[in-house]
């Protein structure tokens, strides 16, 4: 039985000792960065998780042998049960000039590591058939991206990128991301190209390219039609001699997309996938050509859950593996396809919870030495108690009671101030940004238009039952001391 | 005669320094009768607050028993030695010990909650306030009660002592040298004061001293020399 003095004593030498309030104050601290903290990191990694997923396609068809024909492979993958479509896709690598360039360019970037991707030009060019890579991929929402932040929010709303709206124009023009003849017509006239005299004698027929927004942005002076040089390099072997190839073919800026996942977005080019077939010599006008791939992207069907999808991907890769007569490949989920991004967020967010759990240590240390100061400090008092005939176990539960008081009271202040914190921090950013220009977190950097927050309740609970428990355990240790206290020596403490 | 309230039998104590056992009681024998005052006399360093202690179970005896109503108590478990220290004694200390960051009420009201459990407690929390203001006010502290001890007199505090240890209405009072920090003027008010107390409720009373004038105002001395009773 714990006898009434217990929670009585306790909350008095709580409210009396003003040390308790230190410790308290600990609690609550590290219970509202706990929250604080987890809840921006939560935030910011399930919004890259979401860009990430939104770069990639359901299930990516990959590794394949050189010369892999779409043509061979679509009937047999898109037979596999459980596969809505597919899409070609070839990558390739090339360098992207436009024919008119205000000013002379630094091609390297700022040091030695730094390579300026939109400067020099390098693209990892990425071919695909748009009529079907809007049906399988995510590239509606790429090109008209919405942001999980409302209108006007998204990078290309957000940064003024104007966009031309293919995709709900002309099928013709978007197959090969061409843009409207008028606007061809006007951009050949800005770079000195000939042209017809009448614009509207103008037909346009040159292959578009699209730039993630970032690349756009740092060339500022690129203008919808703007001409460029593409180069791709291609090697051929032949009786042990290694022959290099360069396939030049002349595309033009159609505009910008943006998938939000800035390893992708920063380097790669999308551009018809004729186009790159055409100049890495897979010709289609060529009877003998392949329709060439590197990779097939599939989209999978809504019934199936995230839970049959390992099947279906063994599904497929055994049915690709045949129809290829027993070549190897992979077909991958959005996950596999995005191993170091996902793995460097996942380790860096356990690193986090690891720091705060410190913490946690830390004010849980800061309760252990009040609390045995406390008991030191009444150690006459607890022969006092002892004297009165307080029971040993009561004179424990004294300084538990004491320890829970600082517990609960901390606990209960941190997740306020943490629930406050979580829905006022964007606002408060605005705010500082609108009046001192003073920004907390780097959104350009980000390409968010806010902070990113995510608080779970489940979080909340688990702050909430792990720092009482821990302080609890704490105040044990010196709630044990007190009542295991001689009361005779205890009274004749000085 | 009626059976002693307290008794202390052939009870020994030795405090260990080292390895060298230091005797303090060497074999007291000792009987406390109801409603008896009985003044423990000896010079400092006799051992009568370890005596004191002995009795009230705040400490084991090394050897020999305590009987309180003829029942030997001193090998019972911590906790019912606890409930019985609450039940039967009253301590009184030269140095008040009271709990600085209570106030004079809530010193008082504290040893009421010693034995109850909170819901017990919560279900008589009025009437025990009342007692313990009833106290305060017999004590001379009625215009007192929201003082901490910081800012009552010495007096005033061995007041409030004396109350705290009323207020459980323990059967014996265990006093040790209650006077012993107070001017003698001071002091003649409290021992008055335990005295018309110990009267009237008929209480048994230990009053360790080592001032002959106070001994002698009581029922019976008893004298202590080196840990031993003195004839
Ligand atoms: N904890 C202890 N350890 C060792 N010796 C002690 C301890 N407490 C008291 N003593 C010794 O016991 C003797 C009696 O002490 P005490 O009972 O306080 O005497 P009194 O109250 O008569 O002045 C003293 O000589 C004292 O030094
Ligand atoms: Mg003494």
């Amino acid at each position: 039985m714990i006898a009434a003095f217990s929670p009585f004593l306790a909350w008095r030498y709580f409210v009396q000792r003003r040390i308790n309030w230190l410790s308290t104050a600990g609690v609550m601290f590290a219970v509202w960065a706990m929250l604080l903290v987890d809840s921006v990191f939560t935030g910011f990694v399930s919004s890259i998780r979401q860009d990430v997923a939104n770069s990639s396609p359901h299930l990516l068809v990959t590794d394949l042998p050189h010369d892999t024909d779409y043509q061979v492979l679509q009937p047999v993958i898109e037979a596999v049960e459980g596969v809505a479509s597919s899409a070609p896709r070839l990558r390739h690598y090339g360098l992207l000039q436009p024919l008119r360039a205000p000013q002379t360019i630094n091609r390297s970037g700022s040091s030695q590591i730094d390579f300026d991707h939109a400067r020099s030009g390098f693209a990892l060019l990425l071919g695909v058939d748009p009529a079907r890579e809007l049906a399988t991929g995510n590239l509606r929402d790429w090109l008209a991206r919405e942001s999980p932040f409302g209108t006007g929010s998204s990078p290309l709303q957000g940064n003024r990128l104007e966009q031309y709206p293919f995709a709900d124009v002309d099928e013709r023009q978007f197959g090969f991301f061409g843009l409207p003849g008028a606007v061809d017509w006007a951009a050949r006239k800005r770079a000195g190209l000939p042209i017809e005299p009448d614009v509207t004698d103008h037909r346009s027929n040159t292959p578009g390219v699209l730039f993630g927004y970032e690349r756009a942005l740092r060339l500022p002076w690129l203008r919808h039609g703007d001409p460029m040089e593409l180069v791709c390099v291609s090697f051929t072997e032949a009786g042990g001699k290694v022959t290099l190839h360069t396939h030049p073919s002349r595309v033009a800026f159609a505009g910008c997309y943006a998938t939000g996942h800035r390893g992708f977005d920063e380097p790669t080019v999308l551009l018809p996938i004729e186009t790159l077939r055409t100049m890495l010599g897979a010709d289609a006008a060529d009877p003998d050509s392949v329709a060439l791939v590197t990779d097939v992207a599939v989209r999978v069907r809504e019934s199936v859950g995230p839970d049959a999808l390992p099947a279906l991907q063994r599904r497929l890769r055994d049915a690709v593996q045949k129809a290829l007569g027993g070549k190897t490949c992979s077909v991958l989920d959005w996950r596999e396809q995005n191993p170091v991004m996902l793995g460097a967020i996942a380790s860096e967010q356990a690193m986090m919870q690891f720091v705060l759990f410190v913490v946690m240590i830390v004010a849980a240390t800061v309760i252990f030495a009040t609390l045995h100061l406390m008991v030191v400090q009444k150690t006459r008092d607890i022969g006092i108690l002892a004297s009165l005939g307080g029971s040993p176990r009561s004179i424990g539960a004294v300084f538990l009671g004491n320890g829970f008081a600082v517990a609960a009271i901390g606990t209960v202040l941190g997740v306020a101030l943490g629930v406050v914190s979580v829905r006022f921090l964007n606002p408060v950013n605005e705010w500082l940004y609108a009046t001192c220009g003073l920004e907390l977190f780097p959104r350009a950097l980000f390409d968010l238009s806010g902070i990113p927050v995510r608080l779970e309740p489940s979080w909340i609970a688990s702050v909430a039952i792990g720092a009482m428990l821990l302080s609890l355990f704490v105040a044990w240790l010196p709630a044990r001391k007190a009542a295991r206290l001689h009361p005779v020596q205890a009274l004749s403490h000085e | 005669m009626s059976a002693p309230v307290l008794e202390a039998i052939a009870v020994t104590k030795d405090y260990r320094l080292g390895k060298q056992p230091i005797p303090v009681l060497r074999g007291i024998d000792l009987a406390v009768q109801p409603g008896e005052k009985l003044a423990l006399l000896g010079t400092s360093g006799a051992g009568k607050s370890t005596l004191l202690h002995v009795l009230g179970l705040l400490d084991a005896p090394t050897t020999g028993e305590i009987r309180y109503d003829g029942e030997r108590v001193d090998q019972r478990s911590v906790a019912e030695r606890a409930r019985l220290r609450h039940r039967q004694i009253g301590f009184v200390f030269q140095f008040y010990h009271l709990i600085p960051e209570l106030t004079a009420l809530q010193n008082v009201m504290l040893s009421g909650m010693m034995a109850t459990s909170v819901l017990q407690y919560w279900g008589v929390r009025k009437a025990a306030k009342a007692a313990a203001i009833a106290m305060l006010e017999k004590v001379g502290l009625g215009h007192r009660l929201h003082h901490r001890p910081a800012e009552l007199s010495g007096g005033e505090r061995q007041r409030v002592a004396i109350a705290r240890a009323l207020v459980a209405e323990p059967r014996v009072i265990l006093a040790d040298e209650p006077t012993g920090n107070l001017d003698s003027q001071t002091a003649n008010g409290v021992v008055e004061l335990m005295f018309s107390i110990q009267r009237e409720r008929g209480l048994a009373f230990v009053l360790v001293t080592h001032d002959e004038n106070l001994a002698r105002r009581c029922d019976r001395i008893v004298r202590l020399r080196d840990g031993a009773v003195v004839t």
